[in-house]
């Protein structure tokens, strides 16, 4: 599936992830800001992928600004963005929740 | 400490005075109409005894006028609430993509919650957030042709005259490769889409010429918000050198190009500072060449001229100095041109 209009979620308080997705070429492509990139860059970057191969999209352009969120939260709001990325906010894929 | 987040509403008198004491207590001092008026919304923190400890304004994709009482502990935990606020708000409208114009001491601040700086002079900073962002921009343009080396000539062309089209034609003739950016900007006569639509037309014959959308990023150094530029007589400055360097340092890597074309302004000192100042920051690595005006009847032709007659709705005063496409379209459209002057 592929995005066909830029979407965010989330905000910029403390254990909170602000996930912007945008319509992208040559697969995900993940821009991370965090304070913590370098204990937990990478998983973060693998939440946040995982939830979007879910969703079946291939190719993105991602924004994420972590602010010290939890993997359920990095999963809640990447879920978010998905639905209003695709337009699909009325009908959760519950599936991948 | 409990902060309760309202919204502002500037058009109240009473609010208005609170909203500017604060900023003025925080060291903005710059409360032009210019600035203030194309504020769209205001948010505002309040402590538990109602006092006004933060706040952020959107103008447009603009944010602007954000301040943070500074003896505040969780200071920064206070300018994330209202940038994030500002963010939320502009998506609800369906925008995910938005800038900043701020203090370089500011930066870090900024870049700390996701934001790019796309240029940074001595008075101010320029930063973006959100997508798509200039990478994005630069790759569409890239995607337009392949050439290792180009020349560049940004124009307003509000509307193409045959100065613009001396400029281009001098600029074609001494390169293998023009970009020529159109000013993406609707406050002029002629809407974007017609100012580019003409200069498409009016250099169509043109082979080794691509015109573009400036799109975000060439928008016209004038509109720069100055609101936190302590002097006057820096702003034009600040404004000019802050628009050369964003040039510089992601347009000229990014598309190659060796040399920019400016016509010479006899008239406006506005754009004869701004073409000091592209000399100043773009050379040595990008050569300024400055290309006298061309004449009509003994006197430079502008487009200000130009948009004069379409004023008084005379034709044949147009006719010396457009293209015969410009004309054609003014001659289609003089009423409608007309109303909206």
């Amino acid at each position: 599936m592929d995005i066909t209009r830029t979407a965010t979620a989330g905000t910029l308080e403390s254990s909170d992830i602000q996930v912007t997705l945008a319509p992208g070429g040559d697969g995900i492509d993940i821009d991370l800001t965090s304070d913590v990139i370098k204990q937990f860059g990478e998983q973060i970057k693998a939440t946040i992928t995982s939830v979007l191969k879910d969703y079946g999209i291939t190719s993105a352009k991602v924004k994420a600004v972590d602010k010290g969120a939890l993997d359920i939260v990095i999963k809640a709001r990447t879920v978010a963005a998905v639905q209003r990325a695709l337009d699909i906010v009325e009908q959760p894929k519950w599936e991948v929740l | 400490m409990t902060v309760q987040m309202r919204d502002m509403y500037l058009s109240d008198h009473l609010t208005m005075c609170r909203w500017q004491e604060f900023l003025e207590s925080e060291g903005i001092h710059e409360f032009q109409a210019g600035e203030v008026r194309p504020i769209e919304e205001t948010v505002g923190l309040f402590d538990e005894d109602g006092r006004l400890i933060a706040t952020g304004s959107l103008a447009g994709c603009v944010l602007k006028y954000i301040a943070v009482r500074r003896e505040d502990l969780d200071h920064s935990a206070l300018f994330n609430r209202i940038v994030g606020e500002l963010i939320a708000r502009l998506a609800d409208r369906g925008a995910t993509h938005y800038f900043v114009f701020t203090k370089p001491m500011y930066v870090t601040a900024f870049e700390h919650i996701g934001f790019t700086k796309l240029a940074q002079v001595e008075q101010g900073v320029l930063l973006e957030g959100g997508l798509p962002g200039i990478d994005a921009y630069l790759k569409d343009v890239r995607a337009l042709g392949n050439w290792p080396q180009s020349a560049a000539i940004v124009m307003n062309a509000n509307p193409f005259t045959l100065g613009h089209r001396h400029l281009v034609e001098v600029a074609a003739s001494r390169n293998r490769h023009v970009y020529v950016f159109v000013v993406h900007a609707d406050r002029s006569l002629f809407t974007t889409d017609e100012r580019l639509e003409l200069v498409r037309q009016g250099v169509a014959d043109i082979r080794n010429v691509t015109v573009v959308d400036g799109g975000d990023y060439l928008v016209g150094f004038a509109t720069f918000p100055a609101y936190f530029i302590a002097s006057p007589e820096d702003v034009v400055d600040y404004q000019t050198k802050l628009d050369a360097t964003l040039f510089r340092d992601w347009f000229v890597p990014a598309l190659g190009i060796t040399r920019r074309y400016v016509g010479q302004e006899p008239y406006s000192p506005t754009t004869e500072a701004y073409n000091k100042a592209l000399k100043e920051v773009l050379e040595p690595r990008t050569q300024v060449t400055v290309i006298e005006r061309e004449q009509a009847g003994g006197e430079p032709i502008s487009a200000s001229r130009v948009r004069q007659l379409v004023a008084q709705g005379d034709l044949d005063g147009i006719d010396a100095l457009v293209p015969a496409t410009t004309r054609l379209f003014i001659q289609h459209h003089l009423l409608q041109l007309q109303m909206r002057i």
